[in-house]
């Protein structure tokens, strides 16, 4: 560089960002599938049809009877999509939301206490930060083996001390301020002063957190459900999709693109309303 | 200094005796030994004989220190499928892993950062909306799709590369692009940020309006103040080189210890699961105690500090 670049003291922001509207529209239509999927899938899930097997989807041979095409059984591919992407995204809402209540309520719990019960929480938070959550995971499983309402309390632990970290320190901050010590003084129990007052003045950046969250919470799972130790059959989800089709990879691809394809503008779109929410209302997130 | 180091070596050390208590409760909680050896339908005096046998009529915090005598004098236990020591077998993978972690690794720190710091540096011009683009896209495309993807165009249509599998120095291309292109996107877009925040700094308009030359600027002030928050991540990269290929290996069939993790999964061989969750904290809590001598090389107020 010879040039002198002066570096911009601020960033440039369009008004009304078309990405973010893009990523809400797509969010949007998801959850709509996440809902009605039932009524929505042209087949069951399990439903046979051996005389189709392996079929292409529309504009690549197929008929309208498969739009997206089947898989190895003659199963159809559009039908286990819908049900795949309302499974993959309760899970992620439920592990998020177990995540937030999780990490919100020790990192509350920390910045009330203090002492020694704040030393053991934050002592829980490297230990849990230093360790790749794969890993941890994988060792639950192994040790637990799997099922259902297993696998969502073990995503649901996935964030939880980034949520704990965000809580305690703002806490701590709130707790400074004239607002919580005059309700405190007007004889308001510890409970009433952070749920009631403390809450509601930091819940745009928990909620930020959360979105921030979402997403990676998404792919985990369909990693792990990629792996085979996730989501096991006969229900379905995005990753487990890709993990069976993978042995079609030569011959069928459409079995994994499809629910690939829903992966990758899932998790972009959720980051890109993340990153605008961010920027919207606390930009001094990391 | 001294007393820095060893209260980094302290919390190391604490971090590793964590994670050993965390798999010995969850080893206790998952049920009796016995019951998952042995049938349910057992004599009892088979059971009572197995359970004396491996010290488990003993009181818990007896076997809490006998697990971890044995851990220090390196006894990881058996694999349950083949009876051989666990440690041994985790050993074995190693090599395999490293073939693809390390090259993965210079892709991200040879690709990431130098293309973070040009998109901070040309803030808002063609290079740094491709980078950004490129960023995002490497955070939200997961590994096993990229994987497939690439085996199906290079692999399948093309037919220039292997698929998977170990027989050519060729196989190891596909995994290696795949785990350094994540981890380049994911270290482009920090380094940005840490170098957008650093360029906004006083010290930078300072070194400006004293006439100091731009390439200097960014060479003397802006790249040492960077380099902190950069090396975190890159620490947290180097720790995990473990265990960073557990998806991809399994996308490639390539024998590391990735995968090994995943059958061990699945077949609930624990002893090899343990062996494996140690080596992975051990190798991320010594990449930390790495990191965190480097910032007392990077950063000369820390060393003063401390």
């Amino acid at each position: 560089m010879s040039s002198t670049v002066l570096p911009l003291p601020t960033e440039r922001r369009a008004p009304v960002p078309a990405l973010a509207a893009m990523a809400l529209l797509w969010i949007a239509a998801v959850l709509c599938v996440a809902v009605f999927a039932d009524q929505l899938r042209p087949y069951g899930i399990t439903q046979f049809d051996l005389r189709n097997r392996l079929a292409p989807p529309l504009g690549f041979g197929g008929t309208a009877a498969h739009p997206l095409g089947t898989d190895e059984l003659g199963r159809d591919v559009l039908s286990r999509l819908l049900v795949s992407v309302r499974i993959s995204l309760l899970i992620a809402f439920g592990a998020t939301a177990i995540a937030a209540l999780l990490g919100t309520t020790l990192g509350f719990l920390a910045a009330h206490r203090r002492g020694w019960t704040e030393a053991a929480i934050l002592m829980l938070i490297d230990a849990q930060a230093a360790l790749p959550f794969l890993i941890l995971a994988l060792a639950v499983l192994a040790f637990f083996g799997n099922s259902l309402p297993l696998f969502v309390c073990l995503m649901g632990l996935y964030g939880w001390e980034r949520h704990a970290r965000i809580a305690r320190g703002l806490a701590v901050q709130a707790d400074a301020q004239g607002y919580a010590g005059a309700v405190r003084q007007l004889g308001a129990g510890p409970l009433r002063v952070y749920m009631r007052h403390v809450l509601p003045n930091i819940a745009s950046t928990l909620i930020v957190s959360a979105t921030l969250s979402f997403p990676e919470v998404i792919l985990l799972e369909s990693g792990l459900s990629f792996l085979g130790l996730g989501i096991q059959p006969p229900m379905t989800s995005l990753g487990n999709m890709i993990g069976y089709g993978r042995e079609y990879l030569t011959r069928a691809p459409w079995i994994l693109l499809a629910p690939g394809a829903v992966v990758v503008l899932t998790t972009f779109s959720v980051s890109v309303l993340g990153d605008w929410l961010r920027d919207r209302l606390d930009p001094t997130l990391g | 200094m001294i007393r820095f180091l060893a209260l980094r070596l302290g919390r190391a050390l604490l971090t590793i005796a964590l994670v050993v208590t965390f798999a010995f409760v969850v080893l206790r909680l998952s049920g009796d030994p016995a019951m998952l050896i042995l049938n349910v339908d057992a004599p009892a005096e088979a059971i009572a004989a197995f359970r004396h046998a491996w010290g488990l009529d003993r009181p818990l915090w007896v076997q809490y220190f006998a697990y971890f005598g044995n851990i220090l004098h390196g006894d990881l236990g058996q694999s349950m499928r083949d009876g051989r020591p666990a440690a041994a077998l985790v050993m074995e993978r190693i090599p395999a892993t490293l073939a693809i972690a390390l090259p993965a690794l210079l892709i991200k720190v040879g690709l990431g950062i130098p293309a973070g710091v040009q998109a901070a540096l040309r803030r808002g011009s063609l290079t740094d909306r491709l980078v950004m683009a490129a960023a995002v896209a490497g955070f939200t495309v997961p590994s096993f799709v990229l994987g497939l993807v690439l085996v199906l165009v290079f692999a399948v249509k093309l037919g220039w590369l292997p698929s998977g599998g170990q027989d050519s120095p060729l196989s190891a291309v596909l995994p290696v692009v795949t785990l350094g292109f994540g981890g380049a996107a994911v270290l482009a877009r920090f380094t940005r940020s840490a170098m957008l925040e650093v360029l906004g700094q006083p010290y930078i308009r300072t070194a400006m309006a004293k006439g100091v030359p731009w390439r200097l600027v960014v060479r003397g002030h802006a790249l040492p103040n960077a380099a902190i928050p950069t090396v975190t991540i890159v620490g947290f990269m180097v720790g995990s080189l473990m265990a960073g290929a557990v998806v991809v290996e399994s996308v490639f069939s390539w024998p590391g210890v990735g995968r090994l993790l995943v059958t061990a999964v699945s077949n609930r061989d624990l002893a090899v699961v343990q062996c494996i969750l140690l080596l992975v904290a051990s190798t991320m809590v010594l990449s930390n105690l790495l990191v965190d001598l480097l910032y007392g090389v990077l950063d000369p107020r820390l060393r003063a500090a401390r």
